[in-house]
């Protein structure tokens, strides 16, 4: 067969015809459009340690699985939305958004299925600089910090001290823990996490105070030593009220979530899947050579599930060789 | 390349104004003086508030209504996801648009993979010699160049695929909705509000709307970015049909040609280089849509914009917006020189087929071997990196100037930023509205004072009355910059043909490249908040008014200019007392063009920490509040409407 018609590109032209015929023949459920068995397709949210998971993943798929993979980017909200339009399989690293499973899981429409964790563990919370905690060490306290707010204050806050917060998608109770202990805070929006980043960057260069959201597995915990502020630890039900959380953030399991169809068609790239877990300390293997050494997403996951071999051919699902 | 967005202002009898009484007046009649004394008014009542200690009634606006409205929404929200794998709206209709729009993206993205890219380099460069002329053909192949040796070719490929369809679509509706508002006055009319609004209704607003009605993805991203592209066209078609020689049509009216055949036979015909000029404008727009829409997997160029953020790695956010720059750029000429028909290379009637079908026969031959080669995509080895000079220099770009920066960036908070908003969003909400109004009244007539407190109480019943006056006071400090140097700048450009020379690509450059690129190292440089919002909305709006008041200002006729020189004026009287008052049409324009591009900023500011209605939107669609996302992209609108109407006077017919 000459290669300018190579199998490939044929069949996804037929594929595609395929479907704007169904299209053109009877009512048409996005979730129902015919998609290549052959191909996953899996989200890609917006911070380095989820790519470095995608990447992974993907390559193993592509490489040892020999899957089509298409990682499409996209915010944490319509990755949810793409799995209820059937246009998208999995999302890997879920961070509680216990309000989006209540609209698309089982309880809601029924096209979000919880996959479970998948071993990374979430830590969210307020941090300052080492520089600075060596400085106050009281402040990595609740009370030491209320005390000591004015530390923060900037030319936008005036008399109250700054705390910066994180991107807007992310998941965030920091009014409400400003307002439960009472501190003399002011929310100032980062408005994502790049600018977040560059501005902590900006002050730790000159050792200015800082007070603000992060988490943790990521990548920036690595270039700059940062301190946890500790509050009183998550119980059941303490961020009920959303204006009145006196508590730490919880820790999460952080897991999958897959589109019920996809689970239901029950192949070797869902079995792969469900079977993945790793820790954070992988992860930020990964991540790590993504953001700091500067390597292309696809080279790091290589080196990676290159020296880890005995770690990622337990996910493998039994008779996967035979698919090819 | 302006973005004239709004070139239509046709002459009519505006509303008369108090202050429209010739030099007779007494010191009350004069205009800047009254809104000096409604200023005034403003900061009194400020301190009055303050002294009295922020009594309840001398507050925000009240959020009740806004919050139901916003509640609403989210019922609707709600409803459609909870329904929208049954409703027949959605299997016979939505879903039938979004599975033809994803594939119809897809499709062109196979056939530009299936012509890997040694063909699609041929197909562009030899489509571009015989529309353009061979300059525009060695930018296109300068353009595929750049997609190439910057190892973004694929990611290029989607996002052309994107813009063909997004492009497509704008003006499949687009040219008719012009045809009809050229030929009907009251069509226009109707019609011209909705264009304002498609026009400064922040994109990310209505992301969310539209993924749910229209799938993640292509299909979403076609249509968002094809209503953001659509004005354009629709205005600058009705604008072609009108200026259609009016003799022309009567004597073919006369003739008793129908109609139908008035608009093929005549007006068509005659508009088609306007219509031309309107088509290039809005695929501008939608190339500078392409860094939104990945937001919602649109992936390609701006997906890669994203990524390199995602990493703080400025050069190589460079080097994606490089190609953005590259592939508007291209765009523009080409389309630019269909428009004059100049430049096209002069071929005989009888060579033109087999000249098409030698060229045909080549991208065909080309593409066969790159097929058996199995070239595919440009390969990313052979690509040339040139993020890490980018970051060196943007590094010592910061190590220079970083802290004198951060020192203005505080000053100005503190003593611009800060105050303003205090004064805004510190002052009864009802103080506001009226002196709103009394500033509409005082420069633009009662129709306008009546849509200016119209306006401040919408955004107050939409519930972000304290937000939109902090957005509010960001907007005006951004315009009033934008604008002085703006009139600055293009003065100086109408003064000399090199320095003319010099600043176009400049303009062109600071127009198209994607302003995720710049606003990471404003950040390094300012600190967080509004200061660097600011300075990147200045920089985004600025081209398109340098350009209109230097296209303003070189358009005063020779004569008057000599006329007035013989009479001895200096320099300077020239250009206060001649230039720039002939020129007024012009500089109406160019702040028309700067407030709609500052407020087209706002939601990006929100990114790096503008906060207010800003963050508001973009909140709306990652936390899934469709309410606060729509009401804040609402309020948008309402501010300028507003911010619009006051600065176009009295003699703007709009009003």
């Amino acid at each position: 067969m000459p290669s300018f018609l190579r199998k490939g590109t044929l069949l996804r032209l037929l594929s595609v015809g395929l479907a704007l015929v169904m299209v053109s023949s009877c009512a048409v459920r996005t979730d129902q459009i015919t998609r290549d068995p052959n191909s996953v397709r899996i989200a890609v949210n917006n911070w380095v340690g989820y790519e470095a998971s995608a990447e992974v993943l993907a390559y193993i798929l592509r490489e040892e699985m020999e899957y089509e993979v298409q990682l499409v980017r996209v915010d944490e909200q319509p990755s949810w939305q793409a799995l209820d339009q059937g246009v998208m399989d999995v999302i890997l690293e879920n961070w509680g958004h216990d309000d989006l499973f209540e609209l698309y899981g089982p309880e809601g429409n029924g096209t979000a299925v919880d996959g479970g964790p998948n071993g990374n563990e979430g830590v969210i919370g307020w941090y300052v600089p080492a520089y600075l905690a060596e400085e106050y060490p009281e402040i990595t306290t609740v009370e030491g910090l209320k005390e000591n707010t004015d530390l923060f204050q900037t030319a936008q806050t005036g008399d109250s001290g700054e705390f910066l917060a994180g991107a807007p998608g992310f998941v965030s109770q920091d009014q409400g823990m400003i307002n439960a202990f009472d501190l003399d805070l002011q929310m100032v929006y980062a408005g994502s996490e790049a600018a977040q980043i560059t501005e902590v960057r900006r002050r730790a260069a000159n050792e200015e105070p800082v007070l603000f959201y992060f988490y943790d597995p990521q990548w920036f915990q690595e270039e700059i030593d940062l301190v946890k502020v500790e509050f009183p630890e998550y119980y059941d039900g303490c961020d009920a009220d959303p204006e009145f959380v006196d508590c730490d953030y919880p820790v999460y399991d952080l897991n999958k979530i897959f589109r019920a169809g996809f689970v239901e068609h029950d192949d070797h790239a869902y079995r792969f899947l469900d079977n993945w877990t790793w820790t954070n300390s992988d992860q930020n293997a990964v991540a790590r050579m993504i953001a700091d050494q500067d390597l292309s997403p696809p080279e790091a996951a290589e080196i990676w599930v290159n020296e880890n071999r005995d770690i990622w051919e337990e996910w493998l699902p039994e008779g996967y060789e035979d698919r090819r | 390349m302006a973005a004239m967005t709004e070139p239509v202002r046709a002459t009519g009898s505006g509303a008369g104004g108090p202050g429209n009484r010739g030099g007779s007046g007494g010191l009350l009649r004069n205009t800047w003086l009254q809104a000096l004394i409604a200023v005034a008014v403003l900061v009194a009542g400020y301190w009055v508030t303050r002294a009295l200690g922020n009594p309840a009634w001398a507050g925000s606006f009240p959020t009740g209504v806004g919050d139901s409205f916003m509640a609403w929404l989210d019922g609707v929200y709600a409803w459609v996801v909870a329904n929208r794998n049954d409703s027949p709206l959605f299997l016979y209709f939505f879903n039938y648009i979004s599975v033809g729009l994803g594939s119809a993206v897809v499709l062109i993205n196979y056939f530009l993979d299936f012509l890997t890219w040694a063909g699609v380099t041929v197909l562009g460069v030899f489509a571009a010699w015989r529309i353009a002329g061979w300059r525009v053909a060695l930018l296109v192949l300068a353009t595929f160049g750049v997609f190439a040796l910057t190892g973004l070719w694929n990611e290029s490929m989607t996002t052309l695929s994107l813009i063909i369809t997004a492009v497509f679509m704008a003006l499949l509706f687009g040219i008719p909705l012009g045809i009809l508002a050229g030929r009907s006055d009251r069509f226009y009319r109707g019609l011209r509000p909705v264009l304002d609004f498609m026009q400064i209704m922040p994109a990310f607003a209505y992301l969310l709307p539209f993924v749910l009605l229209f799938g993640i993805g292509n299909p979403a991203s076609a249509v968002v970015t094809a209503v953001y592209a659509l004005p354009p066209v629709v205005r600058i078609t009705a604008l072609g049909i009108r200026e259609v020689n009016k003799g022309a049509v009567e004597a073919t009216t006369s003739l008793g040609s129908t109609p139908w055949q008035i608009l093929t036979k005549v007006q068509l015909p005659l508009a088609k280089r306007t219509i031309l000029l309107g088509v290039n404008q809005t695929i501008m727009l939608a190339v500078s849509m392409v860094v939104i829409a990945s937001v919602i997997g649109a992936g390609g160029l701006g997906d890669a914009i994203y990524q390199a953020l995602a990493k703080i790695n400025v050069g190589q956010a460079f080097q994606a917006g490089l190609a953005i720059v590259m592939l508007a750029i291209a765009m523009d000429r080409v389309t630019g020189a269909v428009g004059h028909g100049a430049h096209t290379p002069r071929i005989p009637e009888h060579q033109r087929m087999p000249l098409l079908g030698g060229g045909l026969a080549l991208v065909i031959l080309v593409t066969a071997v790159g097929r058996l080669l199995d070239l595919g995509g440009w390969p990313r080895d052979l690509s040339i990196r040139i993020d890490t000079p980018i970051n060196a220099v943007n590094d010592a770009v910061q190590a220079a100037i970083g802290p004198a920066a951060a020192a203005f960036g505080g000053w100005t908070q503190t003593t611009v930023l800060g105050p303003l908003n205090n004064l805004l969003t510190g002052s009864p909400w009802w103080l506001v509205v009226l002196v709103a109004a009394a500033l509409g009244w005082i420069f633009s007539g009662w129709r306008v004072g009546l849509v200016s407190g119209g306006s401040f109480v919408a955004i107050g019943l939409l519930g972000v009355w304290s937000n939109a006056m902090d957005t509010l006071s960001q907007v005006l400090v951004a315009t009033v910059v934008t604008i002085a140097l703006g009139v600055v700048v293009g003065v100086l450009m109408s003064r000399s043909d090199v320095f003319a020379a010099i600043l176009r690509p400049v303009l062109d450059f600071m127009q198209t490249l994607p302003p995720f690129v710049y606003l990471i190292p404003a950040v390094a440089l300012l600190g967080l908040g509004p200061v660097p919002a600011l300075a990147a909305a200045v920089i985004f709006a600025l081209p398109p008014v340098i350009r209109l008041v230097n296209d303003g200002i070189r358009g005063v006729p020779a004569g008057t200019i000599e006329a007035a020189a013989s009479q001895g004026s200096t320099k300077w009287q020239l250009l206060t007392k001649v230039e720039l008052p002939m020129a007024v049409g012009s500089l109406r324009l160019a702040i028309n063009q700067g407030i709609i591009l500052v407020l087209s900023m706002v939601v990006m500011g929100a990114l790096v920490g503008a906060g207010a209605l800003g963050n508001d939107v973009v909140l709306g669609l990652a936390q899934n509040e469709l309410g606060l996302g729509i009401a804040s992209g609402l309020a948008i609108v309402f501010l300028g409407l507003f911010l619009d109407r006051v600065t176009q006077g009295r003699r703007a017919p709009r009003a």
